[in-house]
């Protein structure tokens, strides 16, 4: 059956953090320059950073991710939508945050919004966006 | 940049899932299949409402329903969980891979 509306899978998002021995300037460096991103996110990066702006990212095996970026909050955080051909768009939110030590880079993806963003949504920010998240998570470990 | 309001989230799937008691239903089903009468017995709303909330939990894909003798019984579907966590393995693990290229990338 097919469901009412757009969606037929559930959106949810995946965390993972890591603390670096690095200052944030030169994490916040990593993750916005094509040439560093090339290294650690794909094999090859695109990346116009500004909001709307394009990003590609290209892998060994001929995969292609094509998006556009949703936010950057200089040094802070960087947001970009992006989808495999054929596939759903997920949205993927990286935070740099400075801490004693180091850095913690965070990075989160969600995925299965499906139209949502294909129909060129606009800002998926706000506390509705992040509720729903919360309320998904929660049926997908019961 | 862009000067679109902000969107109403679109999916049955997201309206199924707003609702604390359609939450619940989804637990209890989790356990098994339930017809309205039996799912609504625990619960402080009448069947009618239970039978409401099923029903768009049939809509948005995340419950079956079938007929059961002069009942229609509902049964959570599967396929919407399982891909969820498939996904989150999966994406997961990608991203483990890339923080530890990040990490070696600023010799960090």
């Amino acid at each position: 059956m097919q469901p009412f509306g757009c969606v037929s899978t559930l959106a949810q998002t995946v965390e993972r953090a890591i603390l670096l021995d690095a200052e944030p300037e030169r994490v916040w460096e990593a993750v916005t320059d094509p040439e560093l991103l090339s290294e650690w996110l794909a094999d090859e990066v695109e990346l116009e950073l500004v909001e709307g702006g394009e990003v590609v990212c290209r892998y060994a095996d001929g995969e292609e991710r094509r998006g556009e970026v949703a936010l950057v909050e200089e040094a802070e955080r960087l947001a970009f939508e992006w989808r495999r051909q054929g596939a759903e768009p997920s949205l993927v939110e990286i935070d740099v945050d400075a801490v004693a030590g180091g850095t913690v880079l965070t990075v989160r993806e969600t995925g299965g919004f499906g139209p949502l963003l294909a129909a060129g949504a606009g800002s998926l920010w706000g506390t509705r966006l992040g509720s729903l998240r919360l309320v998904l998570g929660r049926v997908v470990l019961a | 940049m862009s000067s679109s309001p902000e969107p109403r989230p679109v999916g049955a799937v997201f309206d199924a899932l707003a609702d604390p008691t359609r939450r619940h239903l989804i637990e209890a089903l989790s356990s098994g299949p339930g017809t309205a009468t039996g799912l609504a017995a625990p619960l402080p709303i009448s069947r009618q409402a239970v039978a409401k909330h099923l029903e768009l939990l049939a809509r948005a894909g995340l419950v079956e329903r079938r007929r059961h003798g002069r009942e229609t019984v509902f049964e959570l579907r599967p396929e919407p969980l399982t891909e969820a966590s498939a996904w989150m393995d999966a994406v997961g693990a990608e991203w483990s891979g890339r923080l530890q290229r990040l990490r070696n990338t600023l010799g960090a």
